[in-house]
């Protein structure tokens, strides 16, 4: 045993022995007297058994499907609203730039719109928050004024900001930033906090509000006045900025509610699409339908291939928070 | 030796000297322990900083540091073939005959064992590590795993856990996956001369202050252990992220006088930091096999560690205690240790460690593998190629398109390089010289 010297494992290998030999006769062995295989890593290779070895206690440890809830499909029928909801929301939005780029609805009506908006935005919030406060008000009034003062001021550059681009280009870039801000949002407000909370936006949340913004003011560029464009990018940016806000507080406020609102914004985003014009109203009600049946269902279908294992080799979480 | 049953290993992997760690020090002296089996290795990694070309270490271990830089994590960027003429010469000048690669995200390796399969080599992979099963990167990492031991002659983990895990991730046969554990040179890791008193009680703590490696844990457990045992000290080596934390953990507990922190600990002074106190503790959260543990327990010291992956494997229970990852059962735990000390003799424990852990049982636990290896039928492409294409409907496809062009590819650089135009190296025996001189 020459060869041992590199390494120098082998000076006193025959002390070391003795106590292998007692870790080997603690071993428990069966009727047969040969020694149970044991599942261990230590003392060297199991007499008897080679490296491979493969006993029935393999992969005992796994668990299958341990988290997996089972859905329901009325619950997420019901949960594909908010989706549907918001659907409606952005079509409306689309319409009324159509109108406006069309002259068909004029700076006064929007700013009215505008002004009815924003007040009954208003009211749901304080309506629905859990404790009534003046100073919640005077706070949320402080912040509006401001941004309606600096969209005011800004209104003229945004004017101009893309008049040198193409209309086509305009149109091509609106409609995919608008499916980008559709395919990131945050359907399920769980970025959304009350005020004063701790807020973590996530990337995907940043994109598709950015996403929405840009297409309005690409938009902005295309309209007649000064007015108009402060009108449309109020009006544009009340909806993708508040509107998540709002809808968040009457869902926690009661379901119930969130459900007849949702019910009623469909109906009015139907029947105006309708008389803008049929292709679109039955283009919008197969989303709609797609949505909130068929994905739904699809859902529940793919289920049952969820396959999710969990075992000893899983990295351990840790049960206390660590961010301090 | 017998030249039939003499075996001509490549060792490939990213992750070699100088770089340290587990992965580093296995391939090390596995190819020392081989080598003195009578066996030809061969390393191969990529070029570490000015460090490329051939180099010779000790027991004349020829290593390759092939001219490919790192770019992520020690790894070389992934291309697929562009090592292939670079691995096809190393394979035709060493007349390789297994090639036997290290660590599933070594890009290297996959690479390797590719080219090595495509070329009709014996193939042999090693995992090191765990995996899981739900995040993006590990189901990628899982499919190039699957891809590498699609067509593998044999597969060897570090532990029990480690098997169910790579077969579970590979979908290979239990039967062709070989537990060989890692192991400890103990002549390099011997107990304090002199017995440590027992008035004060140092903690030992050496890993990468990681969250991996449980450093969030720590920060929960020192301050409680602290409070409970007055006469206990804690000596934290190692370097991190984390360390921040640990550090403000001292300040706010003002635990300065009683924990030590070391920061990096070069892989030589490790025994001198291990000697200096009475139990290890090791507080990782995911652990094929922890080599540490066996340091620590070469140098006599009792172990406490967190009970994941691997780690309850790898030593006899009256020499570890181990705890759930809460900072609760890891405070009980410690607190068991501390009662149990009187009775632990570093010295008995480091001789029973020489019995348990010896790279040399390991070489010869690995050459059984090898011979196994060369039993195995290879079969000419279009044999090999239905068990990629049982990979998945789409994942086989594609396994089969990669394969078949490595082949052509192959078949091009045949044609250009002609095997009979690359030099072979002439083998030459250091053992007899090198015994002299110790």
């Amino acid at each position: 045993m020459q060869h041992n010297q590199v390494l120098g494992g082998s000076e006193g290998e025959a002390q070391a022995l003795k106590p292998l030999k007692q870790d080997m006769e603690s071993m428990p062995t069966n009727n047969s007297g040969k020694q149970k295989w044991r599942k261990v890593a230590y003392g060297g290779i199991q007499p008897g058994y080679d490296d491979n070895y493969t006993d029935e206690s393999f992969l005992e440890g796994m668990v299958m499907n341990a988290n997996v809830v089972k859905r329901d499909f009325l619950k997420v029928m019901l949960d594909s609203v908010s989706i549907s909801q918001y659907l409606c929301v952005a079509s409306l939005v689309v319409v009324i730039w159509i109108q406006t780029l069309h002259s068909v609805i004029g700076e006064t009506s929007l700013l009215c719109l505008d002004a009815g908006l924003l007040a009954m935005g208003f009211s749901i919030i304080l309506l629905t928050a859990s404790q009534l406060s003046l100073q919640l008000f005077l706070h949320y009034l402080l912040k509006i004024s401001f941004f309606i003062s600096g969209l005011y001021i800004l209104a003229p550059v945004y004017h101009t900001l893309t008049r040198s681009i193409s209309s086509d280009t305009i149109w091509a870039l609106s409609v995919s930033l608008l499916l980008i801000h559709l395919f990131l949002h945050d359907y399920s407000g769980s970025a959304i906090r009350p005020p004063g909370a701790h807020n973590h936006p996530t990337l995907s949340n940043s994109i598709s509000l950015n996403a929405s913004i840009v297409a309005s003011v690409l938009i902005a560029s295309r309209l007649p006045s000064r007015l108009h464009v402060f009108a449309v990018l109020l009006f544009s940016l009340q909806v993708f900025l508040f509107a998540p806000l709002v809808v968040f507080s009457i869902k926690r406020y009661s379901f119930r509610a969130h459900l007849w609102f949702s019910f009623m914004l469909m109906f009015m985003a139907l029947s105006i699409v309708y008389a803008l014009r049929p292709v679109l109203f039955v283009i919008l009600l197969v989303l709609l339908v797609f949505v909130s049946v068929i994905c739904p269902y699809w859902l529940i279908r793919i289920q049952e291939y969820k396959f999710e294992i969990n075992g000893p080799w899983d990295e351990a979480k840790l049960c206390f928070d660590i961010t301090e | 030796m017998d030249e039939l049953k003499r075996h001509r290993i490549l060792m490939v992997s990213d992750f070699f000297y100088p770089n340290f760690g587990g992965v580093e020090s296995h391939i090390y002296c596995l190819s020392q322990c081989l080598i003195q089996l009578g066996h030809k290795v061969v390393v191969m990694t990529h070029a570490y900083g000015n460090r490329s070309g051939v180099r010779y270490m000790t027991g004349g271990l020829k290593v390759y540091y092939i001219p490919w830089r790192p770019f992520f994590m020690q790894n070389t960027l992934p291309t697929l073939y562009g090592t292939l003429p670079i691995i096809r010469t190393i394979l035709i000048r060493e007349r390789i005959s297994v090639v036997h690669g290290h660590q599933a995200f070594s890009t290297l390796c996959h690479e390797a064992l590719m080219h090595a399969r495509t070329m009709g080599y014996k193939s042999v992979f090693t995992d090191h590590s765990l995996y899981g099963f739900a995040d993006v990167g590990s189901i990628h990492m899982n499919k190039v795993l699957q891809f590498t031991l699609a067509d593998i002659d044999q597969a060897i983990c570090v532990s029990h856990t480690s098997k169910e895990n790579t077969v579970l991730r590979s979908g290979i046969a239990p039967e062709m996956v070989f537990v060989i554990p890692n192991a400890v040179d103990t002549a390099m890791f011997t107990p304090a001369p002199k017995r440590l008193s027992y008035d004060e009680i140092v903690i030992v703590v050496i890993s990468r202050l990681v969250y991996r490696k449980g450093a969030d844990l720590l920060v929960e457990v020192i301050p409680e252990v602290c409070r409970l045992h007055p006469n206990v000290r804690f000596v934290i080596g190692g370097d991190g992220l984390k360390r921040v934390r640990l550090e403000e953990m001292r300040e706010k507990h003002s635990l300065q006088d009683r924990v030590e922190m070391l920061g990096a600990v070069p892989h030589a002074r490790v025994r001198s930091v291990l000697v200096s106190g009475h139990i290890f503790l090791n507080s990782s959260l995911t652990e094929a096999f922890c080599i540490a543990i066996l340091e620590a327990a070469s140098c006599g010291l009792l172990t406490v560690s967190t009970r994941v992956g691997g780690v309850p494997e790898v030593l006899p229970d009256d020499m570890i205690v181990l705890a759930e990852p809460t900072p609760a059962d890891m405070v009980h735990a410690i607190t068991k240790a501390i009662l149990l000390l009187p009775n632990v003799n570093p010295f008995a424990m480091h001789d029973r460690m020489k019995g348990l852990y010896s790279w040399h049982d390991v070489a010869k636990r690995t050459e059984v593998v090898y011979d196994r290896a060369l039993l195995c039928s290879g079969g000419s492409l279009l044999q090999r190629l239905p068990r990629y294409l049982n990979c998945g409907a789409w994942a086989g496809k594609l396994f089969c398109l990669v394969m078949i062009i490595n082949f052509l590819l192959w078949q091009l650089l045949q044609l250009l390089q002609p095997s009979k135009s690359i030099e072979e190296v002439p083998d030459f025996l250091m053992l007899e010289n090198q015994d002299k001189e110790i």
